[in-house]
């Protein structure tokens, strides 16, 4: 890269002190399908919506939901490939972690690290930012935990957080409905409520994604008939 | 024509045993304190045993040289840890993080042979056995360095180690009381001062517990 034309960073600050190309990342983040997390008080749940461009496409096979470690998972809005991008870093760290420590990677540390690449691009020679928020969820020996990663790599832990389309209702629908005392199960229904609020059509197994850990700290995305149960329960 | 040798070698070997007793809740680091070169004794009164962490200590014989550099190195990596998690590295983690370091010199070795003891996360002894290029292994006891071969099989009649390789694994750790450990190391480096000319004058005995840290002195022949 260094010999290259373009060796200059292409992320510069306006004269307000803005990062334009972070605004932009981040318009491209709110442009996106709307994804959710919930922190429970014995696990944490990550939701997201699966609007296909076509009814021929296989949703079996678009993934949206991904793990990085077996007790942390992850959600975003925004773009696709440049989430594919930032999970195969992140695994590729955990995975590092491990050799080194022979421990299971933090959330917060994994959490740290994917926040240092995605800062690295808005400051590194013929790259630009990655085009996505993340919703990391994790159970590790601090407890549960949810935090969002931005494309300027500022990271936040939160209760409950939403992003993407509808995020200024999904956030309203959740300040009015969490409690530091729900549980898992109740945080499921509240995820499943709040993407139904901004849904354009007919909400199934089969259009939206959702992820759960609980205290077995275990991250496994649920099948489309487990999400049907779930929501025949919310009827 | 025949292959020149180098006649100046980078390492050198400054003796003495060290050895290490895991217990049910308790950990035993010992190593005496000579350091020789050749025939010569350098230095009568040397520590070999190196705090890592709060449950972590490692003993080290070989070349001293590369000893202090590994632990220099090491208590970085550990600062650095510290820094990013807000608490100290478990002693299994400081075991990889140990074994990681050594091989990355492979191909021109810490030529330091150590053992690593300390407490688990759960309160119990553990020790680990390296070699100079970072394989380890789990034991409830352990003894490098020159007086390894008059020691370890001393340890294997009075501690009885089951088998490595038994499944389910069988946990190591003595069942020994931490005092009679403590009287156990004594006895070892007692005899090793005998016969090996590189241990002796004086033994240094690091006691890991629930309570803390505690250290021991006892003199050791000194011909």
């Amino acid at each position: 890269m260094g010999d290259s034309q373009y060796s200059f960073s292409l992320t510069t600050f306006s004269p307000s002190g803005k990062l334009v190309q972070i605004e932009h990342a981040l318009t491209a983040v709110g442009s996106g399908q709307t994804s959710l997390g919930i922190k429970a008080a014995n696990g944490v749940v990550i939701a997201t919506e699966k609007k296909l461009p076509s009814i021929l496409v296989d949703e079996a096979s678009v993934q949206k939901i991904q793990c990085l470690t077996p007790n942390i998972g992850v959600v975003y809005s925004g773009m696709g490939p440049d989430f594919r991008v930032l999970v195969r870093k992140s695994r590729k760290q955990a995975v590092q972690y491990h050799q080194l420590y022979k421990e299971a990677i933090p959330v917060t540390q994994l959490v740290r690290e994917t926040a240092a690449v995605m800062q690295e691009f808005t400051q590194s020679g013929g790259v630009r930012p990655f085009g996505v928020s993340l919703l990391v969820a994790g159970f590790d020996d601090s407890g549960p935990q949810l935090f969002q990663v931005d494309p300027s790599g500022s990271y936040f832990s939160w209760k409950a957080s939403a992003m993407g389309k509808n995020v200024s209702n999904a956030k309203t629908f959740l300040e009015k409905r969490y409690t530091d005392e729900i549980e898992l199960e109740d945080a499921v229904h509240t995820a499943i409520l709040t993407l139904k609020e901004g849904f354009e059509g007919q909400i199934s197994g089969k259009n939206i994604e959702i992820g759960i850990i609980g205290e077995d700290k275990i991250f496994r995305v649920l099948t489309p008939a487990e999400i049907e149960d779930y929501l025949a329960e919310v009827e | 024509m025949t292959k020149q040798h180098a006649n100046w070698s980078p390492y050198d070997n400054n003796g003495g045993s060290v050895v290490a007793i895991a217990g049910a809740d308790y950990c035993v680091v010992a190593a005496d304190t000579r350091m020789s070169t050749g025939y010569s004794i350098l230095t009568r009164g040397y520590s070999k045993i190196c705090k890592l962490a709060d449950k972590s200590f490692m003993a080290s014989s070989g070349f001293q040289a590369d000893v202090k550099a590994l632990q220099k190195h090491l208590s970085a990596k550990h600062l650095i840890y510290q820094h990013q998690h807000n608490k100290q590295m478990s002693c299994p983690a400081m075991a990889q993080l140990l074994s990681n370091t050594l091989y990355y010199k492979r191909f021109f070795p810490y030529y330091a042979f150590n053992v690593l003891g300390g407490l688990d996360n759960e309160g119990k002894g553990c020790v680990f056995t390296y070699d100079a290029v970072g394989s380890y292994e789990r034991v409830g006891y352990s003894a490098q360095g020159s007086g390894s071969t008059l020691i370890m099989p001393f340890l294997d009649n009075q501690l009885k180690s089951p088998s490595p390789l038994l499944l389910p694994a069988v946990d190591a750790v003595t069942p020994l009381s931490e005092g009679e450990a403590i009287d156990l190391v004594k006895t070892v480096f007692a005899s090793a001062t005998e016969r090996d000319i590189y241990t002796g004058d004086r033994l240094e005995i690091v006691v890991l517990n629930a309570d803390g840290t505690r250290y021991e002195y006892m003199e050791l022949r000194k011909d």
